[in-house]
C-alpha cells in the first residue's frame, strides 16, 4: 500500500510539473504556435501505449509458458491501459494534425500502425470478454497479444514502403527539430505519463488479483 | 475393487486421487478416488448431471482436473496426456464421424490418426457388420450404425482403457453385442474398461465394480456381487 | 508418431469433405466475386485497380472461409475426437494450414481469371509470377487464418471476431499483395515486397503451430 500511495503522489506531483511546463514554461514553436502544446500530450501517450504493449507480449509468453496467474494479471491491466492511451494518441493526434497540417487524419505509417494496434488489442480484451471460460479468455488474449506484438513492426514498414511508392512522406509528428526547452518539457511529460502508466498498471492488476479471488 | 491406493501402482488400470473438476463456480466432480485394476470392468452409475460424463472425459485427458490427480496405467493423466492418450479410447454420447466420408474412410483417417496407418480397416468394418455399407457416405447411415462405426474407431485403436459414455444409447441390438465384445476382447487383452450409463441393468452383466455417483461425488463403491439391484436403481437415480 | 502421416492424413479429410460438400468454397466464391463486381462498378474497372480489387476480394473471402476450418468439426462433433488422438496438435494445424492454403490458392486461380476478363488486365503474360506472389501471400494468410479459426472457436460472435482479427493482423500480407501483383502486372518485380512477404510467411510459420497448440489445449 505505501509504495502505491508513493507512486501515485508522485505521478501527481509529475503530472502538475509536466502541465506547468508544457502549457505555460515552455515556448511555443516557431512554425505550429501554441499547437506545438499538444506534442506534450500526444508523444507521451503514444509511448505509454507502446510500452503497455510491450509489457503485455512479455507477461502473455510468460503466461502461457508458466500458467501462473499473476502474469494474466499483468497482462490483462497492461492491456487495458495500452487500448486506452492508443485510444488518447490517436485522438490527439488527430487534434494536433488538424489545424498544423490541414487534415484530421494522415495515413502516415505511424498514426496507420497504431491504429492497427488499437483494433488488436481491443480484439485481446474483446476474446477475454466473449470467452465463455475465462481462463481461457485469458490463454486466448495472451495468444493475440502475441502475434500482434510480433507483427507491429512489420505492419509498421509494410506501410512505409507502400506509401513511398506513391507519395511523398507526409511530414509526421517526430520529424519536427526540438528546441532544448521544449525538449525538456517533452521528456517531463513523458516521464509524468510513464509514472501514472506504472501506478494505474499496479493498481489495476491488484484489482485483477482481487476480481479472481472473491470468484474462487 | 479396492480403495487401497498403496497396491501395486503400477498395475492398476486407473488410480484417481481426490480427481476433481469445476466448471466456473460449479463443482462436476469432488474427491472422486479410487484404484481400478487391470482385466475390470467398472460400471459408472449416476442420474443425469452427475459428473459421469465429466470424469470419463477427465480420464481421457479431454478435460484437465481442477485438483486431485489420476493416472492410467502408471501415466498421470497431466504430465503424460500424451501417453495416456495412447492407451485410452474414448466414445461419447455422439457418434463424432463425418458425415460426408465413408465408413471406410472414416476408420482409415482414425487409423493413421491413431497411429495406426496400416489397421486392417476392412476387418473392423466387418467384426462391426458395416461391411455392406461401407463405402457408403456416413449420412446415409442409421443412427445405430453410425454408433457401431464410433465403437469401430476406438477399437481398432486396441485401447487398454476403454471409456465408453452411455454406450447403449442409439443401439440396434447387434451394437449391444459388439459392447459387451469389445468389453470382454479389452479385458482380454490386460486392459480395463469403464461404462457410464443409467442403463444399469444392461451393465451389471459385465460389470466386476461399480461406482456410483451424485452431483459429482462418490457415493458408493463396491464390487458388483455385493450391491443389490436397489441400491443400484437408486444410485443411478431410479432410472430404468 | 509420423507427424506428416497425420497432417497429410487431416489435410486430407479436409479437402475430401469440402469437394463432397463444397460449403466453404462456395461461400468464399460468392463473397470474393460480390466484392470484386461491387467494387468494379462502383469504383470503375480500369486496369490499375485490378491488384488492389483482387487482394481485398481475398482477404474478405478469407474472412469468411477461415472460421468454417474449424467449425465443421465442431459441426460433426468430432473436433474432440481429433483431440484426443495421441501425437502433437501440431500435425493438426500443418493439415488443416495445407488445406486452406490449397483452397484459397484455387479461388486465387479464379480470381485472377475473372479479373483478367473483368478489369481487362493480361494475366496470361505473367500468369506464373501472379501465382507464385498470390501464393506467397496466401501462405501468411493460411498461416495465421489456421491460427485464428482454432481461437474463435470457443468465444462468442465469431463471425464478427475474424474480420476484426484477421485483417489487422494480415495487413502487411494485402499491402505486400498488391504491390506485387501491381508490379508483375506492369513487366516488373520488387524484391523487396517479396521479401517482406517471405519474411511475414517465415514467423508465422514458425510461431502460429506452437500457438495452435496452446489454443487447442484442453477446454
Amino acid at each position: 500500500m505505501k509504495a502505491q500511495t508513493a507512486l501515485g503522489a508522485a505521478a501527481v506531483l509529475l503530472l502538475a510539473t509536466a502541465v506547468y511546463t508544457s502549457l505555460l514554461a515552455s515556448p511555443p514553436d516557431a512554425f505550429q504556435g501554441e499547437y506545438v502544446r499538444i506534442m506534450y500530450a500526444h508523444v507521451p501517450n503514444a509511448g505509454v501505449a507502446y510500452l503497455a504493449f510491450a509489457i503485455t507480449f512479455v507477461t502473455s509468453v510468460l503466461y502461457v509458458w508458466k500458467r501462473r496467474p499473476d502474469y494474466d494479471y499483468i497482462a490483462l491491466s497492461a492491456t487495458e491501459l495500452g487500448v486506452l492511451f492508443t485510444g488518447l494518441a490517436l485522438v490527439t493526434g488527430s487534434i494536433w494534425g488538424r489545424p498544423v497540417w490541414g487534415t484530421w487524419w494522415t495515413w502516415d505509417a505511424r498514426l496507420v500502425t497504431t491504429a492497427v494496434l488499437f483494433l488488436i488489442y481491443s480484439g485481446a480484451l474483446l476474446v477475454r470478454g466473449l470467452s465463455d471460460d475465462p481462463q481461457r479468455g485469458a490463454r486466448l488474449a495472451a495468444v493475440i497479444a502475441i502475434i500482434g506484438f510480433l507483427d507491429v513492426p512489420v505492419i509498421h514498414y509494410s506501410v512505409v514502403w507502400f506509401r513511398t511508392l506513391h507519395q511523398p512522406a507526409s511530414i509526421a509528428p517526430g520529424s519536427l527539430k526540438i528546441a532544448p526547452p521544449m525538449l525538456v518539457a517533452l521528456m517531463l511529460s513523458l516521464l509524468a505519463f510513464t509514472v501514472l502508466f506504472a501506478y494505474l498498471l499496479r493498481l489495476r492488476t491488484r484489482l485483477a488479483r482481487l476480481e479472481a479471488g472473491v470468484e474462487l | 475393487m479396492r480403495n487401497d491406493l498403496n497396491a501395486g501402482v503400477d498395475t492398476s488400470a486407473v488410480i484417481t486421487r481426490g480427481l476433481a473438476r469445476r466448471f466456473s463456480i460449479e463443482w462436476a466432480v469432488r474427491e472422486v478416488t479410487f484404484v481400478l485394476p487391470p482385466r475390470s470392468v467398472l460400471l459408472l452409475v449416476g442420474p443425469n448431471a452427475s459428473g459421469k460424463t465429466t470424469l470419463l472425459r477427465l480420464l481421457a485427458t479431454a478435460l484437465r482436473p481442477t485438483d486431485g490427480s489420476a493416472s492410467v496405467f502408471g501415466r498421470d493423466l497431466v504430465r503424460d496426456a500424451d501417453a495416456v492418450r495412447r492407451l485410452i479410447a474414448f466414445v461419447g454420447t455422439s457418434a463424432g464421424v463425418y458425415d460426408l466420408l465413408t465408413a471406410r474412410e472414416n476408420l482409415r483417417f482414425a487409423a493413421a490418426m491413431g497411429g495406426r496407418p496400416d489397421a486392417p480397416v476392412a476387418s473392423w468394418l466387418d467384426r462391426v457388420g458395416l461391411t455392406a455399407v461401407a463405402d457408403a457416405p456416413v449420412r446415409t447411415l442409421s443412427n445405430g450404425m453410425k454408433r457401431r462405426l464410433a465403437l469401430a474407431r476406438a477399437w481398432l485403436t486396441s485401447p487398454r482403457l476403454l471409456l465408453l459414455d452411455e454406450p447403449y444409447s442409439g443401439l440396434d441390438s447387434e451394437g449391444l453385442t459388439l459392447v459387451a465384445e469389445m468389453a470382454s476382447d479389452t479385458t482380454r487383452r490386460g486392459g480395463s474398461v469403464i461404462i457410464a450409463t443409467h442403463e444399469w441393468e444392461r451393465g451389471m452383466k459385465m460389470a466386476d465394480a461399480v461406482l456410483a455417483l451424485a452431483a459429482g461425488r462418490p457415493v458408493e463403491i463396491g464390487p458388483a456381487a455385493q450391491l443389490t439391484a436397489a441400491d443400484l436403481a437408486a444410485a443411478a437415480g431410479g432410472t430404468r | 508418431m509420423n507427424g506428416v502421416l497425420r497432417a497429410a492424413a487431416v489435410a486430407r479429410k479436409d479437402l475430401l469433405m469440402e469437394w463432397r460438400g463444397r460449403q466453404t468454397i462456395t461461400a468464399t466464391g460468392m463473397v470474393a466475386l460480390l466484392m470484386i463486381l461491387l467494387l468494379g462498378f462502383v469504383l470503375g474497372s480500369e486496369p490499375g485497380r485490378a491488384a488492389a480489387v483482387l487482394w481485398v476480394a481475398l482477404g474478405f473471402a478469407a474472412v469468411v472461409g477461415i472460421p468454417r476450418i474449424t467449425q465443421s468439426e465442431v459441426e460433426q462433433q468430432a473436433l474432440e475426437a481429433l483431440l484426443l488422438y495421441p501425437g502433437s496438435r501440431e500435425h493438426l494445424y500443418w493439415g488443416k494450414g495445407a488445406a486452406l492454403f490449397i483452397m484459397l490458392s484455387a479461388l486465387l486461380v479464379a480470381l485472377l481469371l475473372l479479373l483478367g476478363v473483368l478489369f481487362s488486365v493480361d494475366v496470361w503474360t505473367h500468369v506464373g509470377a501472379l501465382l507464385g506472389v498470390g501464393m506467397l501471400g496466401i501462405v501468411g494468410l493460411s498461416a495465421i487464418g489456421t491460427l485464428l479459426a482454432a481461437l474463435v472457436l470457443h468465444v462468442r460472435g465469431r463471425e464478427l471476431l475474424m474480420p476484426l482479427l484477421l485483417l489487422p493482423l494480415a495487413l502487411p500480407v494485402v499491402l505486400g499483395g498488391v504491390r506485387l501483383t501491381e508490379t508483375i502486372l506492369a513487366g516488373t518485380t520488387s524484391a523487396l515486397w517479396i521479401l517482406v512477404l517471405v519474411a511475414f510467411d517465415l514467423v508465422y510459420l514458425l510461431v502460429c503451430p506452437i500457438l495452435f497448440e496452446v489454443v487447442m489445449d484442453e477446454a
